[in-house]
């Protein structure tokens, strides 16, 4: 069978079964918690780099997908039990939840010039938020709740698990989705919708596609993060999320599927080490500064991202050194 | 003759694509010359790379023995460059007046005095003057069009196929202008009207594909039934 | 009736707040092609670079002076260093303006602190009229008088001054205003200070009016004005100013009936005009 695959797929399958063991060596709580966010995170940045990296949409309130998985699991615990079968059911109600939201929204705003789709998806999941801060009697409000998980999930090992092999199987089937011939469209669509119409594509349906895809990625990847917590708010809905994501997809390079994943991995142990270093020194306390400013300084000089970049080093081919952004949405 | 504008060996891109591959000719001063090819050919590219809206990848362009490949467009219409495009560029929600204003470059005795004469050029102009430029017919946007490159004193006029889609009695007018302004300046048409440009070109070149494929006197070409077939599509 | 009459003037005073806001954002959008996601930044240093200088001096009139020159200045400075690199790009100035907001309302809590600050209206705009049964809140009134007085100088500008055809014009047709003769950057250069300058004045005038600052209001405030472009029609100086009034109004009467939906309802309304109407209540011909 490894015959058949490339040496790229071997490298990565062989990445994702190292990650497998690491939990036999790995042993502290916190560093497994941050691993499983990085997965959570990573699945959700893939979504996102389907969107604004293959296709060159940007969207504002990606989290609502993030959000719509989180709560249909939790609620699904909540209300009725937590067994594998509702889980299986939530994350059936989430993703079609996230695909008919990410549809309408589509089909209203993608033949527009793509603020409209930005500035439309950002008024739909502060919608959301208000929603669930509103409808306490299903959400619980701002205080939210803690549900019970399958007792299976109680391990944490298994948590890891469940979280690794789902980033794993996404991440191969959307390196196979963005590979295939759809894929390729995407692109194509990216650096010039015009000529992509011009030869007959019918570009909306092209789009609407990826923003449901994307959006129904984003929703499982709710429904792992809120599984990871135990405890459900409305901060699933906060537009911090949307930024993070944002962040992590340019940082590791748009349209690259693995750098996402890198940049979930940076993000995180950012996070996690700068929001640590406050005690050292003032200044760590205000991180997003530093946030904000790598991330001024990459779309500036590394538009194409670290594995953009990289990439774009070990190939020197002269039509990739254009970088992946420009020319995108005008 | 003297050389006014001269292009040689001019390679040019839109986004990824190499439109323009090898346009090389030369416009003399006090001259009609025109440009045909079929459409696509790269006549459009060829006037908003001279004006500085495309950039030059290769070549130089020379206006008045400078090069001016690759520099700002405002910098280029102020050696005295005139664009009337393809589009026409009317400002929709301006009025007559308003786009007017816009394009003089300055406001004294003789600019009031010139303005004048263009509008005796079209009547139609100051008929229409407090009406926004988005609801004139289409003659009138591009006489509009056309007096807004008239109005400054400019040594040389880029008109992108002022006859497109308009009525023949119409098309007479536009015509009738164009040769007005032959004597007071240097003209580079481009036109798929055949008829019109013979009429008042002296000299013609020919892009193809990207590339100028020819170029020579116009009354030359009148009688050239084989290139006109090749390159224009004219039997 | 009268309670009606107080929404309203609060709708109104909002309103002009959110339009001195949104017109900077939709002439930069209309002129520049760019929708700058860190035009909320420039709201929140108006407002604590104005209420700073207020509270030194204690003259209002010196905090609306420093909110402005600081508008200018960080303007300047946004325009040449973060938007310049990406011109013509629509992604990448969506990125890097949003970074830019994140670090324009961090470094507010670096210089000034990041505790809430109080600010009182100054002492000749302080207190109310009563107009027969009405109370007329002297600050509210005042900032509807700013607001139009702002509105009538730019009409003024756009319709009588060769700079403001120039503007309008160029929100029409970059290119053949470049083939005019007529340097663009420069335009897009003052353009984007002017509506820079707004913006803080918008956040000087702000700050009394809510009774305290903190840095986050930029984000939460530059939201109604992105949901005001929409309405009013990405590009449009009149329609900012009318779909402003409509969200402020909005915004005040659903805060005293129904509170916890104010936000809410102006999003609805962003969602219904982009759907029947994506191009604005006054849409801007190309
Ligand atoms: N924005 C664009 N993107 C891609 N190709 C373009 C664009 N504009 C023009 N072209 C192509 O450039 C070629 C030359 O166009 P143009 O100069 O307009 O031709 P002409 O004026 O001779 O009809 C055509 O093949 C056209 O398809
Ligand atoms: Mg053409």
């Amino acid at each position: 069978m490894l015959r058949h695959m490339n040496k790229g797929t071997v490298i990565y399958l062989l990445m994702f079964l190292l990650l497998t063991l690491l939990p036999l060596v790995v042993t502290g709580r916190s560093m497994q918690f941050i691993l499983i966010q990085i997965f959570v995170f990573g699945i959700f940045a893939m979504s996102y780099d389907l969107l604004l990296g293959y296709t060159g949409i940007i969207s504002f309130g990606h989290v609502m997908f993030f959000g719509i998985g989180a709560y249909s699991t939790a609620i699904m615990f909540d209300r009725f039990e937590p067994t594998v079968g509702y889980l299986v059911l939530a994350v059936i109600v989430g993703v079609v939840l996230a695909g008919i939201v990410s549809f309408i929204a589509g089909i209203l705003t993608l033949r527009l010039k793509s603020h409209y789709y930005a500035m439309l998806t950002l008024a739909l999941a502060g919608l959301f938020l208000v929603a669930a801060e509103k409808w306490t009697s299903f959400t619980g409000g701002n205080d939210g709740f803690t549900f019970g998980l399958p007792d299976i999930l109680r391990d944490s090992n298994m948590i890891y698990l469940l979280c690794l092999i789902s980033l794993a199987l996404l991440f191969f089937g959307l390196r196979r989705l963005t590979a295939s011939p759809f894929g390729k469209v995407l692109m194509a669509i990216r650096e010039n919708e015009q000529r992509v119409e011009s030869l007959g594509y019918h570009v909306l349906h092209y789009k609407v596609v990826a923003s449901v895809v994307s959006g129904v990625v984003a929703a499982y990847a709710g429904v792992l993060y809120i599984i990871s917590l135990r405890f459900v708010d409305t901060s699933v809905f906060a537009t911090d999320f949307t930024i993070d994501v944002l962040l992590m997809t340019i940082i590791g390079g748009v349209g690259t599927l693995i750098g996402p994943l890198i940049g979930a991995g940076l993000v995180e142990f950012a996070h996690h080490w700068l929001s640590g270093l406050a005690d050292v020194h003032w200044i760590f306390e205000r991180w997003i500064i530093l946030y904000g400013t790598v991330y001024i300084l990459v779309v500036i000089f590394f538009p194409l991202g670290i594995v953009g970049t990289i990439r774009a080093k070990l190939t020197r081919h002269p039509l990739r050194k254009r970088n992946d952004l420009k020319g995108v949405g005008s | 003759m003297n050389s006014l504008l001269k292009l040689n060996q001019v390679e040019a891109y839109i986004n990824q694509y190499h439109i323009l591959h090898n346009i090389s000719f030369d416009v003399r001063e006090g001259e009609v010359n025109v440009l045909l090819g079929r459409n696509g050919a790269g006549k459009t590219t060829t006037l908003r790379t001279i004006m500085g809206l495309n950039s030059v990848s290769k070549g130089t362009i020379t206006y008045e023995g400078e090069n001016i490949a690759n520099e700002k467009p405002h910098i280029i219409a102020n050696k005295g460059i005139g664009l009337v495009p393809e589009d026409q560029g009317i400002f929709a929600d301006l009025t007559v007046g308003e786009n007017m204003s816009v394009a003089m470059k300055q406001e004294n005795a003789e600019s009031t005095k010139r303005l004048e004469w263009v509008l005796e050029l079209f009547p139609d102009l100051k008929k229409f003057w407090r009406k926004p430029g988005g609801q004139l017919s289409g003659g009138q946007k591009q006489m509009l069009a056309i007096a807004r490159a008239y109005v400054n004193e400019n040594e040389l006029l880029l008109i992108d196929e002022p006859s497109k889609g308009l009525a023949p009695v119409v098309v007479e007018k536009v015509t009738e202008s164009i040769q007005q302004m032959k004597d007071q300046t240097t003209i580079l048409l481009v036109e798929q009207n055949f008829l019109m440009a013979s009429q008042i070109g002296d000299r013609f070149f020919i892009i193809d594909n990207g590339e100028t494929v020819h170029h020579g006197e116009m009354e030359a070409l009148k009688t050239d039934k084989a290139m006109m077939k090749t390159y224009l599509g004219i039997s | 009736m009268d309670l009606l009459f107080v929404l309203l003037i609060n709708g109104l005073a909002t309103g002009m707040l959110i339009f001195l806001l949104a017109a900077g954002l939709t002439l930069i959008f209309g002129l520049m092609d760019v929708l700058n996601f860190a035009h909320g930044g420039l709201f929140i240093w108006g407002a604590y670079s104005g209420v700073w200088m207020y509270h030194v001096t204690n003259s209002f009139t010196v905090g609306i002076a420093a909110a402005i020159v600081t508008g200018l200045v960080i303007g300047l400075v946004t325009e040449k260093v973060i938007i310049r690199p990406v011109y013509g790009n629509h992604i990448q100035q969506i990125l890097i303006t949003l970074g830019f907001m994140l670090v324009l309302q961090e470094l507010i809590k670096v210089v000034f602190g990041p505790s809430q600050k109080a600010v009182a209206p100054p002492a000749f705009l302080e207190g109310s009229f009563m107009v027969g049964d009405i109370v007329l809140i002297k600050y509210r009134l005042f900032i509807i008088l700013i607001g139009l007085v702002v509105f009538f100088v730019f009409a003024y500008i756009f319709k009588q001054t060769r700079i403001g055809l120039i503007v309008r014009a160029g929100v029409m047709n970059k290119e053949m205003v470049q083939s005019l003769g007529i340097n663009i950057k420069l335009v897009f250069m003052v353009v984007f200070m002017v509506g820079a300058a707004l913006a803080a004045l918008s956040g000087i005038l702000h700050a009394p009016y809510s009774g305290v600052i903190y840095a986050e209001m930029g984000l939460e405030f530059s939201i109604l004005a992105f949901i005001v472009v929409i309405i009013g029609g990405m590009g449009s100086f009149k329609g900012s100013l009318v779909a402003a009034l409509l969200v402020g109004c909005m915004q005040a009467f659903m805060a005293y009936y129904v509170p916890s939906l104010s936000l809410a309802t102006n999003m609805l309304l962003m969602v219904i005009v982009l759907v029947f109407r994506p191009q604005g209540l006054f849409p801007v011909k190309g």
